[in-house]
């Protein structure tokens, strides 16, 4: 491997005194290398994008370009049953999935910045134990306390039934429990490149810190603020143990779960309408990371990572 | 409320003017929060669930400090999410440590309040209690009611699971109609009685069935506790069951449980089976290596493929940045999409993967079945995830790399293989590194991956309940443990093997630190 690499890295910066064959030859050789990471890479996608215009909808007779087409509303025979099938309430799913993902990643936003503010402008006692304690708990995956959350939204419901399971209210305030601590860290980051004169020529004019943070910090880091609700978005929209196991209703399952249900048991009946589904439910979220691929360099090498 | 406290902030001398709490609605507020929180942790507390009382009434009473104690200001900015963090995510977390000493599990899932409470409820049909003489009657809907005369002459109208109240009688009869429900009679009559004779009509103490064609009688309840003797006694049988306070279930002299057993602490019993189990069986040593191989091959494949990405398509041109782009688009695609494709696409009868073998070489790798092409398999889609996702970052960290350091390299004569292990790779490992250990603590409870390939298959000979795969890492284990439909859910055990994970995970996490400059850079921001 390491050799391989070593030799690409040449590649990339080509010497004039190397004879003209080798320059040519080291070319092909890297051009070759790059249409078979291409193909590794999307032949996956393509073979999903064909399963889902394939219009027998199984896996055994999937071919990469569909074959038995004869006119083309054939093609949508997948998507055709997967938005108008009764026994598949995908806007349902979809639905649930949009209200949980977009509730609680505005609701992370909200708080972790009240907190992440704090964080980067005020000194006060505990602060630094606190944004140790905080850093760890991030660490510890939310699902290993499965059993002990599952307990919880059992008791809970019980008093108040907004919060239970198989509620939006339970999900949504299990996603924000476990995203603060990650998100609190990333914005403290940001906060902290903000230049504290700001702060202080508004302090000294008189501004309360809530007037402060909403009239000045807040539209600075709006974009931010924008970029780490998105992440909380995609993260929680493709969130599947916690909600498969908190949510057991059909009725009030996410995309994700729902998706999984088609290739649960049977596996190759279902495949053209789990793969149309995957498809619309990927797209908007592969558009999304392509828009935000700077942003994300960016917030991962300042200390951060994508769980 | 009080006039504003004018103290030096930290921000060099400034006055800072400090928000006490300014009105009569944050007091309301903050009220309102505390007798929420009250009727929750009481409530919740008489269930036997003191460990959640104990979170709510703890999280409760720092909110009221941080608020009312002025010295604590900056904090109330924090409030929201500290309250949301103990509660949602340490409180989850500790009470797993907990639960990991106690047998909670199938047949123990209650507390002992809840578990008397539960039997409580349930009924039986006594010989020789009250009876009443019965008629039925059906809405619109399609629900039953009956009209019920006992004994004395009294009348009652009961709905299913409902309301179980007096009725007055009209003119000495049965009305024909009675709020919404309609009288059956003659043939519909006795129709009904197929339907209605599984059902309970009232509720609780009220609670009656049919009996018989012309007669239902009264439920009693069947277990009665006793908590001098702390022991139940089932009414019907009239057998007393004693509470067993070390196995947490109620005991009969001949040996026979209750049917609802509740949960009790075993102190290292489940850490105690665990080490019994690695030492004599061996699946668990074979998890634990496979855990550990797959998180540093993973991580570290993973890695070395994206950075070789990196470098080939480093470069400005269009072409090259189009590439880039293509190539990142499977770390967006949704994580369970993509193991599922991947899992369609290896299925071994109907994958185009074997399918594709198969017509080139007349051979595919047994990918399902054979333990060595499986990990092979779980090894190189988990580099289909992971490669984009370094490829990315790596791409970045090589452009920050200034050209002139290679130019000078170059005049002293170091020839390409030299720069990139004396140069590339030493400076981008500076900014990746920490990402990489992240990656494999990442990896170490990829459950996706494990579960979704090859549900841990193929299974190791011998183990059952639950089945150990040769795939299965600690998580996916630890999951098909607790929550896998049939056999017996063991959330002790389970939660035992998830403080492992934890201490594990913690570990890693302190090399993290010490790899990185976290620590430092919090302590500079003091």
């Amino acid at each position: 491997m390491s050799e391989t690499v070593s030799k690409l890295s040449e590649l990339t910066h080509q010497y004039t005194r190397k004879t003209d064959t080798y320059i040519i030859g080291l070319n092909v050789l890297r051009f070759v290398v790059i249409v078979l990471m291409v193909i590794f890479g999307l032949f996956p996608i393509i073979w999903v994008i064909s399963a889902s215009f394939n219009p027998t909808g199984s896996m055994t007779s999937q071919t990469l370009i569909p074959e038995n087409v004869e006119n083309m509303s054939n093609l949508l025979t997948n998507y055709d049953r997967l938005l108008n099938d009764s026994q598949i309430p995908f806007w349902r799913w979809l639905n649930n999935s949009l209200i949980i993902a977009g509730t609680s990643s505005i609701l992370i936003v909200m708080i972790a910045a009240l907190s992440a503010y704090s964080f980067s402008r005020f000194r006060f006692r505990f602060r630094r134990n606190l944004l140790l304690s905080i850093f760890l708990i991030q660490v510890f995956p939310n699902m290993l306390a499965m059993v002990a959350i599952y307990l919880m939204l059992l008791q809970l419901g019980k008093y108040v039934p907004l919060f239970g399971l198989n509620t939006y209210g339970g999900l949504i305030m299990i996603y924000i429990g476990g995203g603060m601590a990650l998100n609190i860290w990333l914005m403290k980051g940001f906060f902290d490149t903000v230049p504290r004169d700001i702060d202080e020529s508004a302090m000294v004019d008189g501004a309360t810190h809530a007037q402060t943070y909403w009239i000045l910090i807040f539209p600075l880091v709006r974009p931010v603020l924008a970029v780490v609700g998105l992440l909380s978005f995609t993260g929680t929209f493709n969130e599947f143990l916690l909600a498969r196991v908190l949510l057991t209703d059909r009725e009030s399952w996410t995309l994700m779960v729902g998706l999984f249900s088609f290739v649960e048991g049977r596996f190759s009946d279902m495949w053209g309408v789990f793969a149309a589904g995957s498809l619309l439910a990927a797209i908007p979220i592969v558009l999304l990371y392509l828009y935000l691929q700077k942003y994300i360099v960016g917030g991962l090498t300042a200390g951060a990572v994508k769980g | 409320m009080s006039a504003a406290a004018t103290r030096t902030g930290a921000s060099g001398g400034a006055s800072v003017r400090l928000p006490p709490l300014t009105s009569a609605f944050q007091y309301l507020l903050l009220l309102l929060v505390d007798g929420f929180g009250l009727f929750l942790g009481v409530s919740i507390g008489q269930d036997g669930n003191w460990f959640f009382a104990i979170a709510i009434f703890l999280t409760l009473a720092l909110i009221n400090l941080v608020m009312l104690i002025p010295g604590l200001w900056p904090l109330r900015w924090v409030s929201p999410a500290l309250a949301l963090m103990l509660i949602l995510s340490v409180y989850p977390l500790l009470y797993t440590v907990y639960i990991a000493f106690t047998n909670f599990s199938d047949g123990h899932r209650f507390t002992k309040v809840e578990a008397i409470d539960l039997l409580a409820e349930r009924r039986y049909l006594p010989e020789g209690g009250k009876t009443f003489t019965w008629s039925v009657f059906q809405n619109e809907a399609g629900d039953y009611a009956l009209w019920l005369i006992d004994e004395a002459g009294d009348s009652f109208f009961a709905v299913p699971d409902g309301d179980f109240e007096s009725a007055t009688m009209d003119n000495g009869e049965i009305p024909t109609s009675y709020n919404g429900y309609t009288l059956l009679e003659g043939g519909a009559r006795f129709r009904a009685l197929n339907e209605i004779e599984d059902m309970v009509f009232g509720s609780g103490d009220t609670a009656v069935s049919v009996r018989s064609a012309n007669e239902a009688g009264a439920f009693a309840q069947r277990w009665v506790y006793d908590a001098d003797a702390d022991a139940l006694t089932d009414m019907q049988t009239r057998t007393v069951y004693t509470a067993d306070n070390d196995t947490g279930e109620f005991v009969a002299p001949n040996g026979d449980t209750a049917p609802i057993g509740y949960w009790v602490g075993v102190g290292f019993d489940n850490f105690g089976s665990i080490i019994d189990t690695t030492l004599s069986q061996g699946p668990l040593v074979r998890v634990f290596m496979w855990t550990i191989t797959f998180a540093l091959l993973g991580s570290i494949s993973a890695f070395a493929l994206g950075l070789g990405m990196a470098l080939i398509l480093n470069g400005e041109a269009l072409w090259l940045r189009l590439v880039r782009t293509l190539l990142i688009i499977p770390y967006a695609v949704p994580g369970l999409v993509s193991v599922l494709v991947w899992k369609g696409m290896l299925n071994a009868n109907v994958g185009v993967i074997p399918e594709m073998l198969n017509a080139v070489f007349g051979w595919s790798p047994p990918f399902s079945t054979d333990p060595n092409w499986a990990k092979f398999a779980i090894l190189l889609v988990n580099l289909w995830f992971g490669a984009p996702y370094f490829m990315l970052i790596a791409s970045g960290a090589l452009q920050s790399i200034p050209s002139s350091i290679y130019e000078a390299a170059r005049v002293d004569g170091a020839n390409r293989w030299a720069q990139f292990w004396k140069m590339t790779l030493p400076m981008v490992l500076v900014s990746l590194g920490p990402l990489i250990i992240a990656s494999i603590i990442f990896n170490f409870n990829n459950y996706f991956i494990m579960e979704g390939l090859f549900q841990g298959g193929p299974p190791i000979p011998g183990t059952s309940a639950p089945p150990v795969g040769h795939t299965d890492n600690l998580i996916s284990y630890t999951y098909r443990m607790a929550f896998s439909a049939g056999g017996t859910r063991d959330y002790g055990l389970a939660s035992a093997l998830a403080v492992i994970i934890f201490m594990i995970v913690g570990a890693l996490t302190l090399v993290q630190f010490r790899l990185t400059r976290t620590w430092e850079e919090v302590s500079e921001n003091v």
